[in-house]
C-alpha cells in the first residue's frame, strides 16, 4: 500500500456514510442502556446480600436456645442420688 | 360375732405391719453405724447408662429419710431369702399414694443390716440393684449421718414454683446451684429420689424426663414416676422466682467453683 492507497482509505473513513447516521445516538442509547443494567444487577446483588445479613440476623435473635441433652438431666437425678450408684 | 372376727383380723394385719415397719426402720437406723463389706453387684437401668453394672465394695448409699418412709410406704415381710449365702429377711414396700417406685430390702437377720436394695418400675420390671455377691465374715463400724429435711423449704420452694405440685408424699430434702445457672433441688418420698432444676435451657425429652419454659427459663422434674406424673408435676408452674431459696444454699453450694460434681453442660 502506498501514499495514495493511504489517502484514499483516510479519505473514506473522513467521508460520512448512511451507516454513521445517528451512530453517536445509538452508542449512547447503548451506553445508558449497559449502565442501567450494571446498576440493576448491582441493586441485586446488595439487596440479597442484606436480606440474607438480616435473615441470619434475626435467626440468631429469635431462634429458640437449643436443648440441652437428656444427660444434663439425667447427671442431676445422679447426683441426687450421691455416689456409689 | 362375724363383726369381732373381721375386726380382730383387722387388728392383727394392721399390727403385723406397723411391727414389719418397726423392724425394718431399725435396721436401717442399724446401717447408720454397721455396714457390710465384700463384693457389691451394683445395677442402673434408670437412667440408662453405657455399663449398667459395676462392682463395689460395699452397699451403695440409699439416702433414706426415716420419717417420710411410714408416711408414704406400706411395708410388708415377704419371707426368708438367701443373699450371698447369708439368711435375710425380705421386706417388700409399696407407695401408700401415687406411682412411685417400690422396693425390696434384704435385711441380714444376724446383723440386722441391708445386704440388697432394688428399685422396680411402677410396671414391677427392675429400675435399679445393689446386691452382695460376697460378704465378709464381720461387718464393720460406720458413721453414717442421717440424711435432715430443711425446715422451712417447702413452702419456699411452693412459693418460688407456684403452681408447682409435688408427687403424692414427696418432699425437698436439698438445694443447691447449678454451674451454668439455675438450681438443683433433691426431692425425696423417703426413699425414691426426685431431681427438679430450674435452667436457662430446657433439656430434651428422653424417658423419666419432664421440662418446661416458664417466663424466660425452664424447670425440669427426673425421677422413677410415669411420664404423665413428672408432666402434671410441672403443668402449672406459672413462675420462677428463686430469690427466696437462696437462704437454704450452703456457703460451698452457692459456688460451683468448689463443687467437684458440679458439670458443664454442652449439646453435641
Amino acid at each position: 500500500m502506498n501514499d495514495h492507497d493511504l489517502d484514499a482509505v483516510f479519505a473514506q473513513a473522513r467521508a460520512l456514510a448512511p451507516a454513521d447516521n445517528g451512530a453517536a445516538e445509538r452508542f449512547l442509547v447503548g451506553h445508558r442502556q449497559r449502565r442501567a443494567q450494571q446498576r440493576t444487577r448491582r441493586t441485586g446483588w446488595v439487596g440479597a446480600l442484606l436480606a440474607s445479613a438480616a435473615a441470619v440476623a434475626g435467626l440468631t435473635v429469635l431462634r429458640p436456645t437449643p436443648e440441652l441433652p437428656a444427660s444434663a438431666a439425667y447427671g442431676a437425678y445422679q447426683s441426687a442420688w450421691g455416689d456409689g450408684w | 360375732m362375724v363383726r369381732l372376727l373381721f375386726l380382730g383380723a383387722l387388728t392383727l394385719w394392721g399390727g403385723a405391719g406397723a411391727s414389719d415397719m418397726t423392724d425394718l426402720l431399725g435396721a436401717l437406723r442399724q446401717a447408720q453405724t454397721l455396714e457390710a463389706r465384700g463384693v457389691v453387684e451394683v445395677t442402673v437401668l434408670f437412667p440408662p447408662r453405657q455399663l449398667p453394672s459395676k462392682a463395689a465394695k460395699a452397699l451403695p448409699r440409699v439416702p433414706f429419710h426415716l420419717g417420710l418412709i411410714p408416711r408414704n410406704f406400706g411395708v410388708s415381710r415377704a419371707g426368708t431369702e438367701n443373699v450371698a449365702g447369708r439368711p435375710t429377711t425380705r421386706f417388700e414396700l409399696t407407695p401408700k399414694v401415687g406411682l412411685a417406685a417400690r422396693w425390696t430390702l434384704w435385711i441380714d437377720q444376724r446383723w440386722n443390716i441391708p445386704l440388697a436394695y432394688q428399685e422396680s418400675f411402677p410396671d414391677s420390671t427392675l429400675a435399679r440393684r445393689a446386691t452382695f455377691q460376697k460378704v465378709n465374715a464381720a461387718p464393720v463400724k460406720v458413721q453414717n449421718l442421717p440424711p435432715t429435711l430443711p425446715q422451712g423449704l417447702r413452702p419456699a420452694l411452693l412459693a418460688a414454683l407456684p403452681g408447682l405440685r409435688l408427687p403424692a408424699g414427696v418432699q425437698p430434702v436439698g438445694i443447691r446451684n447449678r454451674a451454668n445457672g439455675g438450681l438443683e433441688l433433691s426431692l425425696s418420698d423417703g426413699i425414691n429420689v426426685f431431681a427438679l432444676v430450674t435452667a436457662p435451657r430446657g433439656v430434651r425429652a428422653a424417658p423419666g424426663i419432664a421440662s418446661r419454659k416458664v417466663g424466660g427459663g425452664f424447670v425440669w422434674l427426673v425421677g422413677n414416676l410415669p411420664q404423665s406424673a413428672l408432666d402434671a408435676a410441672l403443668a402449672k408452674v406459672r413462675q420462677v422466682n428463686t430469690a427466696g431459696l437462696g437462704t437454704f444454699l450452703t456457703v460451698d453450694a452457692s459456688n460451683p467453683q468448689n463443687d467437684p460434681k458440679s458439670q458443664k453442660e454442652t449439646t453435641p
